[in-house]
Order: structure tokens, then sequence, then C-alpha cells
């Protein structure tokens, strides 16, 4: 496997490098325009084959779709400097507009070209992480105030962040750790030692401070006298020889893996921060928001309660601004700006989770692609059609394959007999009753099926379809030893039977 | 003639039976338009390859409605066409589901894959740093690696260790990998937890059974024969022939949606064609309608009933004697007061059909041992012999369903179970 220098690093670097506006890269210029010309060229049906992009085949020139799609804006720049008055007040958004504005000069989005399709989707893929973080400015500022209030000071402290899963935990405190470094080298102190640990990632909970202890060097680790957490608490309660120690940055991740019942690990953990020749910085992520304080009692009568850090819930503007800044760096627009904004509305009604605006939009994209491809089979020398961005019913398809529950359709398809034995049950659970046996929804079902002249299946085969159901998680069964006396409950909301089978008429009046 | 058939006769049976337990063969036919959850599974997961990112999906639908044999299309199309790109994990949720066995299984299969030594001494850290790692390697050598996780509700017990750091994996840029779970609970992604659930791509196929045209159609690929060589001209010709009449039968009509109506997967129609091919004439070599009917009626049984029309006359008169009481609102009821029920209607009847107590108690034990009636369970109470409460396991409908399919039951008999 060739070595590649740093892959998770390098489309980054060039992020930042075209932010900044550097122009360089020649040899990317070089391939961008060669690309271009083709691209404007009338015969899209060649692009995908003939671009030299696509013709590489080794590991290593395959990092340059990156390149190529993230440095065109720079070519794009200087394009728009020459042909308009270029007044770049702020180049994101007037990017965006001149972009628009010069699509018919600028390479146009063609939804069948596979690497234009292929970068936007990595633009929109979960793992692909920006380089600035918008939206959570003020959070990501509030750390590294706080670490580096700690690295100054030389002091030790706690900080607990909490947040919804998919609202950016993770992704700003690897930027925290990157700026601390930074700003360390900037001010001369020492560079502090990192141990970022997921706690999921744990066997035992006391693993982690065999964790901490094994990035640091000045600790001999063949001791086996003491565990890991005596040495630690003994390494910070003595003064230190060196005079320049290293500040050690402790983030653990999912923390509420720690909590044990007698919450030892938790609070020793914390308990470390307060010892009085502590140089650790321990930064905490969990879901819960009160975690502090249901599990950390002790730590507010030392007076060292951790900082809280609360990431909210994506809010609709936050969530429109985070997909615009991923999709600006594209010299082409492949999204509709209402399709962006009803996803943004949807998702941040539902949960405000990032990563399932992300999924959206790839679902969306998806769709078009399928839609474009299907238009291939039918013309396949004919000429471009006009744009086929992502549009609003795109949108609207990929939320409602996200959101929708399959419980409907399935409801719907189901066997005549499953459908009345999900009627039967639908109304026997009406009232305030929540189980019954299976002999009374025989009965029910008996009942239903002589009102309307269908031949009833036999206790054995009834028996087994209650199974069928239980097994799809529409019915729970309970054990028992006689068949007949097992329990049964619906696990499906009334609404939702109501909804699947209203237009049938025979249920309708049946669940009247 | 007759001798030249039957040889032609047992191959078609051979044949078709192979076909019918191959799933790859049988479900050919449903996925071949471009609509179909096998393009669609087809797609998300080669442009997953291709394009080198992550993609998690779930299969879902009821038992026997093909997710697994699906799947199994599809992973072989996907190792033809990408041979050194693809490697294939499987995973159950009913061998797997404790963390350190499915650990230990990952670890296992990818040694054998990438022809390593594996050490089953190994332990759950040192397991999952090496998955951590070979997913690092794999994606650096734009290899991707699919986890097919089969039961996957199973593995959303407990503390989720494993779908967590798998799709955890998934969320940096240096893994590929394809995580598809199969699992037949529609509500599977709601059990997951909610750091999982966020994790997780939320892209949902559902495995709906097929519509009419399309069981028609699947029903005649199944059992046309080829017309190769192998089989004698008119043979296959005529064959051909009678299946297009059956299948076009109103009646045949009518015992598929029979069928249908109590299980519409395409298991159970692979089981149905199955009973009725093995029903098939061997000296005509052809199928007929009886063959499935008789295989409809062998699907469907009901061993209560069966169990009715095989009793005695005897047993026929204690059952109803019981049915009786019960209508009575006599809810425990012993021997002794059905012998009672039993002389009263002989006595108001003049049935003559009146047999003795030894007798009778043996017809007792007749239907105990064929579970049509069974002693009550009570507790703190030992009573034995006579004493003891009994009940009826059958219900009235299936007792009164019994009697009118039975050879001889006498008339007196119904007349008394219904009033």
């Amino acid at each position: 496997m060739p070595a590649i220098a740093g892959p998770s690093s390098s489309p980054q670097k060039h992020v930042v490098g075209s932010r900044l506006e550097v122009t360089g890269g020649l040899r990317s210029a070089e391939v961008n325009t060669c690309r271009k010309r083709k691209l404007r060229s009338d015969s899209a049906a060649e692009v995908s084959s003939s671009t030299p992009v696509n013709s590489i085949s080794t590991p290593m020139k395959w990092k340059s779709p990156r390149r190529c799609a993230v440095s065109i804006p720079k070519t794009a720049d200087e394009e728009i400097k020459e042909d308009s008055n270029g007044n770049l007040a702020s180049p994101v958004i007037s990017a965006v507009k001149n972009l628009s504005v010069c699509l018919d000069v600028e390479s146009k989005w063609n939804p069948r070209d596979e690497e234009q399709m292929k970068a936007v989707k990595e633009a929109l893929h979960v793992s692909k992480a920006p380089s600035t973080v918008v939206c959570r400015e003020d959070e990501q500022r509030r750390v590294s105030e706080f670490v580096k209030s700690c690295m100054e000071q030389n002091k030790a402290g706690s900080l607990y962040i909490c947040g919804c899963p998919g609202t950016g935990k993770s992704l700003s405190m690897e930027k925290v750790r990157q700026q601390a470094d930074d700003w360390a080298k900037q001010a001369g102190l020492p560079c502090s030692e990192t141990v970022s640990v997921n706690c999921t990632s744990l066997t035992k909970t006391t693993d982690i401070f065999s964790k901490i202890l094994g990035k640091n060097e000045s600790g001999s680790k063949a001791n086996g006298s003491s565990s890991p957490l005596q040495q630690l608490q003994s390494l910070f309660s003595q003064k230190q020889q060196q005079s320049s120690s290293k500040m050690m940055l402790i983030i653990a991740d999912e923390m509420d893996y720690l909590i044990t019942r007698d919450r030892g690990v938790l609070h020793e953990l914390f308990m470390l921060t307060t010892l009085p020749f502590s140089r650790c910085i321990l930064i905490g992520v969990a879901n819960a928001i009160d975690l502090a304080d249901r599990f950390l009692p002790k730590l507010k009568s030392l007076n060292c309660k951790p900082l809280v850090v609360t990431f909210r819930a994506y809010s609709k503007e936050q969530i429109l601004r985070i997909l615009q800044e991923r999709l600006v760096a594209l010299p082409y627009v492949a999204f509709q700006s209402n399709a962006l904004e009803i996803c943004a509305r949807k998702v941040s009604a539902a949960s405000g989770d990032m990563r399932k605006a992300l999924c959206v939009c790839r679902s969306a994209l998806e769709i078009l692609e399928i839609e474009a491809r299907g238009s291939i089979d039918q013309e396949p020398q004919g000429p471009v059609p006009e744009c086929q961005v992502v549009k609003m019913d795109h949108m609207l398809a990929a939320l409602s394959k996200t959101f929708k529950s399959p419980v409907v359709d399935t409801i719907q398809s189901l066997p005549q007999h499953q459908q009345i034995i999900v009627c039967s049950a639908a109304k026997a659970f009406r009232g305030s009753k929540k189980d019954r046996t299976i002999a009374e929804l025989n009965k029910l079902y008996l009942e239903i099926c002589k009102s309307s002249t269908i031949t009833p299946a036999g206790i054995t085969e009834f028996t087994n379809m209650c199974t069928v159901l239980n097994d799809q998680g529409i019915l729970k069964l309970s054990q028992a030893r006689d068949e007949k006396l097992r329990r049964v409950s619906l696990r499906v909301d009334e609404a939702d039977i109501t909804f699947a089978l209203k237009e049938i008429r025979f249920f309708r009046n049946c669940l009247l | 003639m007759g001798k030249e058939i039957i040889p032609a006769a047992e191959k078609s049976l051979n044949l078709i039976r192979g076909r019918l337990c191959d799933p790859s063969y049988v479900f050919r036919p449903l996925s071949a338009s471009s609509d179909s959850n096998y393009s669609k599974l087809k797609f998300i997961v080669s442009t997953s390859i291709t394009e080198g990112c992550n993609n998690s999906i779930l299969l879902l639908g009821p038992r026997g409605s093909g997710k697994a044999a699906v799947l199994d299309l599809v992973a072989g199309d996907l190792l033809e066409e990408f041979p050194d790109s693809v490697s294939l994990i499987r995973l159950n949720g009913l061998l797997h589901s404790d963390d350190n066995c499915a650990f230990k299984e990952i670890a296992r299969q990818l040694c054998m894959e990438h022809h390593l030594l594996f050490s089953k001494m190994a332990s759950l850290d040192e397991n999952s740093q090496f998955i951590v790692a070979m997913l690092r390697e794999c994606g650096l050598a734009h290899k991707t690696i699919i986890f097919v996780l089969d039961e996957f509700d199973m593995f959303a017990q407990g503390k989720q260790r494993l779908l967590y750091s798998l799709l955890d994996a998934m969320q940096s840029v240096t893994s590929q990998a394809v995580v598809i779970g199969i699992s037949s609970r529609l509500d599977a992604d709601q059990l997951l937890e909610k750091r999982v659930r966020s994790r997780f791509s939320h892209r949902k196929i559902l495995f709906l059974p097929p519509s009419r045209e399309e069981f028609d159609g699947l029903l005649e690929h199944l059992l046309s024969l080829p017309a190769d060589s192998s089989f004698p001209n008119g043979y296959v010709s005529r064959f051909n022939e009678k299946i297009k009449n059956i299948t076009s039968d109103t009646r045949f009509k009518d015992i598929l949606r029979t069928l249908f109506n109590a299980n519409s997967t395409v298991n159970s129609l692979l089981k149905f064609i199955f009973r009725a091919v093995s029903l098939m004439n061997l000296e005509s070599g052809l199928l007929s309608l009886e063959n499935f009917k008789a295989a409809l009626s062998s699907m469907q049984r009901q061993p209560k009933l069966e169990a009715v029309r095989d009793c005695s006359i005897l047993e026929l008169y204690l059952l109803v004697c019981m049915r009786r009481l019960e209508v009575k609102e006599q809810s425990a009821y012993n021997i002794i007061s059905v012998m009672k029920e039993y002389k009263t209607i002989h006595d108001s009847f003049q049935t003559s059909d009146y047999y003795a107590q030894n007798v009778c108690l043996r017809a007792f034990e007749h239907l105990r041992e064929r579970q049509v009636i069974c002693y009550t369970e009570n507790r703190g109470q030992s009573q034995t012999g006579e004493y003891r409460p009994m009940k009826l396991l059958i219900s009235a409908s299936e007792l009164h369903q019994g009697m009118r399919s039975h050879a001889c039951c006498p008339a007196i008999l119904l007349k008394l179970l219904d009033h």
C-alpha cells in the first residue's frame, strides 16, 4: 500500500488555502482548465470517459478529485474578476451569487456526470469534516478560552459538554484540540499532550485511568503494586521535578458509559482535577444535560463543579447555513434553495440533528441521479437537458423516505386474515384494557369474520399469524405454557392502523 | 409410451424441485425491474463502493419475503464486478449478539479473508483494535468491507456496543464500509439508542409481498420446462400447455387467493408449489389441478378438526355432553357429571348407543390422548380418578364442523348440539 501522507489532512489544507485565497496549484489549474474545456463542449457524454481524472487508477492520484473540486473556486474567482467588475464583498456569499449568474459560462451541473455527482456527495458526507465549523463559534470560543486560561495559569480544570446527538460536539472538540496546539506553539508554552478516549471502547470503566497513564511518559507502566488510578493520584499529589510541566488535555467522549452503580470512576476522574498538583484539563462529552448535577454532587461541595457548555440542537437557519457552506465550495449549483430550506425546516422541527440533514440531502441527490439515469435510457445521445438540480419534489420524496415509518405500508400489504387480526386488536385495545389473551382476541376475530361471511382460520393458523405479526413488531406476544393463555398487546398506534386501512371500506366500517 | 414418459417425468420433477430450492433462481424475475428492491440495494451498495463513501441500510420485511436471498444475489453480483475491492463479513444476531462473540467473529472472518493468522486467545480490546486498524488499512487500499448483520434487532439489545463501534468507525474519512442490517421487525431502528440512531443513515428498503402480476410471472418462470434436448419434445410442449391451462383456471385463482389470504410471502408460495409438484402423477408426467388442491389442504390443516373427524360415535356423544354442560354454565365438570348427562340424553331420546361405564372410561382416555379434552389444572385439591375436573380443548365451532364432516355422525347429535 503506498504511503499517502496524511489523507485526512490534505483536503483540509486545500480548503483552507482557497478560503485565504492563496493562488497556486498550477498543476491543478491546468487539469481544471482542460476539464472545463471539455465540459463546455456540447457533447456531455464524452466527459465521463475522457477526462484525465477518470483514467487515473493508482491510489496516489485518486486523491486528486478532491483537490480539483476544491481548488476550482480559485480559478472561478479569477475568471469572475476578469469577466465582471468584481466587487467581492465577501468571498463566500458573492461566490454563490456569481456562480448562479455565471452558470452558463462556468461548468454546468450535469447530474449524469459521475465526477460531479461524486464531488457533491462527498461534500455532503457525514465523515467529511469542514475546515471551519460554522454555527458553533460561540461554544467553541468558550471552550478554547477555558483551555487557554488553564494552560496559561498552569491550573487544572474540568469542563462538561452536553447536547443531543448530531450537534457537532465531537467535531468541535477536534477543532479545539488543534487550536490549543497551535496556540500553545504560538505562545511559546510547551505543547500539551492530548488523550482522547471514546468510553465505549473500554471493557472496564477503570481502564480509562490506564489509558491516561499510557500516554504519560514520566510514569513507568510496569508497576504492579498500585493500580493506575493510584499512580495518577500520586503523580498529581507531588510537586513535579521539572519546572515546566506539560498540561494534559483529556477528552472523554460518550462519558455516560463510565457511570457505574457506585459512580466511583466518574467521581475519581473529576476529582483528579482537584488534586493539588494536578495538571490535567478534563473535557467530558455526553448527551445528558444534567449529568454533572446528578452524578457529581461531591464536586459541588468541593466547589469545583465542572463548567457546563450546552450544544443546543440546530435551528432551521443554522442547518441551512451549514448546508450552504458545504456546497459553496463546489463551482456548480446542485440544489435549489427552497429544497435546502424545506430540508432544514423539517429536520430542525424533528430533532435538530445535522447528520440527518446531510443524509436527507444525499438521499435527494440519489433520487435525482436515478431520474437522470432513467432518462439516459430513453435518449442516449441527446443533448443535456436544462439544469436538473435537486428540486422540491426530490427533497420531499427523500424526506418522506427518511421520516416515514414502514408500518403503514406493511399493514396495507398484509394478507387479509392478518389485517382482520390487526383490526380486531385495534378494536380490543381501544378502551383501558391494554392486553388480552389470544383466546379473547380469537373471539373478536371470529365475530368480524362471521359478520362479513369470510371463513375464519382455525386456532392453530390464528396463533401462527399472531406469531408472524409479533415478529414484525405489530403485536406483542408474551410467553405462557398454554398457547391460548398467551397475552397479546398492540405495539402500533391505533391511528396508524386506521390510516392504513381507510381505503378498504370493509375495515373502515369495522373500526367504527 | 408409458415407459418413455416416466424417466422424463422424474427428471422434470427433479428439475422443478431443484429450482424451488434455489433462492437465486427464484428471485431473478422479481429482481428484473429497475424499481425492485434488488436494484435499489445494488445501486446503494455499488455507489458506496465506487465513490468510497460509507453507508448503512436496513432491509425490513416479514420472514420469508426474500431479504437474505436478494442480498445474496447483490453480493454475488458485486463480488463478480469488483473482485478485489469488496470483502464480505457476515454476522447473525442469534449467534453473535454478545459483544465478545461478535468482535471475535469479525476478527476471525477478516483474518480469513486476508490470510492472516487468527488467535483464539485475543481479548476484546485486541480484537476491536485489530478491526479498527483493518478498517483503516482497507480504507487506504480502497477496499470496501460490507458488514451483513442478520437479525439486526438482536444486536440492538443491551449496550449496543458493536453497533456503536461499527457506525462510529464509519463516521471517519479513513474507513470504507457498508453496514447492511436485515430484520423482520419494522421498528428495528426505533430500538437503537439515540447515539447509534443518529449515526445510522436511515435508509430502509421494505420488502413487501409481490403483486398478483409478479406472482403469475413467477409461477410461469418456475413451472415451465425449458425446451432443450434432454427432454422429449412433445412432452415439454404438453407440460407447458397443461400449466397454462391450470393457471388460467378460475378455480386455481381461488386456491391462490385462499393461500394468500393467510400468508402472502414468497416463501409460502414456494412451499405450496413444492408440495403440489411432489404430488405429480408420474404415470402421465403432467401436473393437474387436484395436485394444487391437495397441496393447499395439506398446508392449511386443522389438527383438532381431524381429531374430531376420527372419533368414534361414543366419543362424539361424550363430547356433545361436555359441550351441553358448558352451555348450561357448569364450568367445572368431571366424568361423573358427563356420565349423568349422557344418561339423561339416553333416557329422553331413547338412543340406541348406550354403553357401560368402563367402555366410556376408555373412550375418555382416548379423547385425552388425542388432546381433545384434558384435565384442568387445579392447585391444592388432589382429586383422583373420576372426580377430577375436565375441560374441552376444542371450540364449539370446531366441534360442530368436525361432526358435520364426520363420516357417520348420527343426526340426533347435531340436534343436541344446537340447542
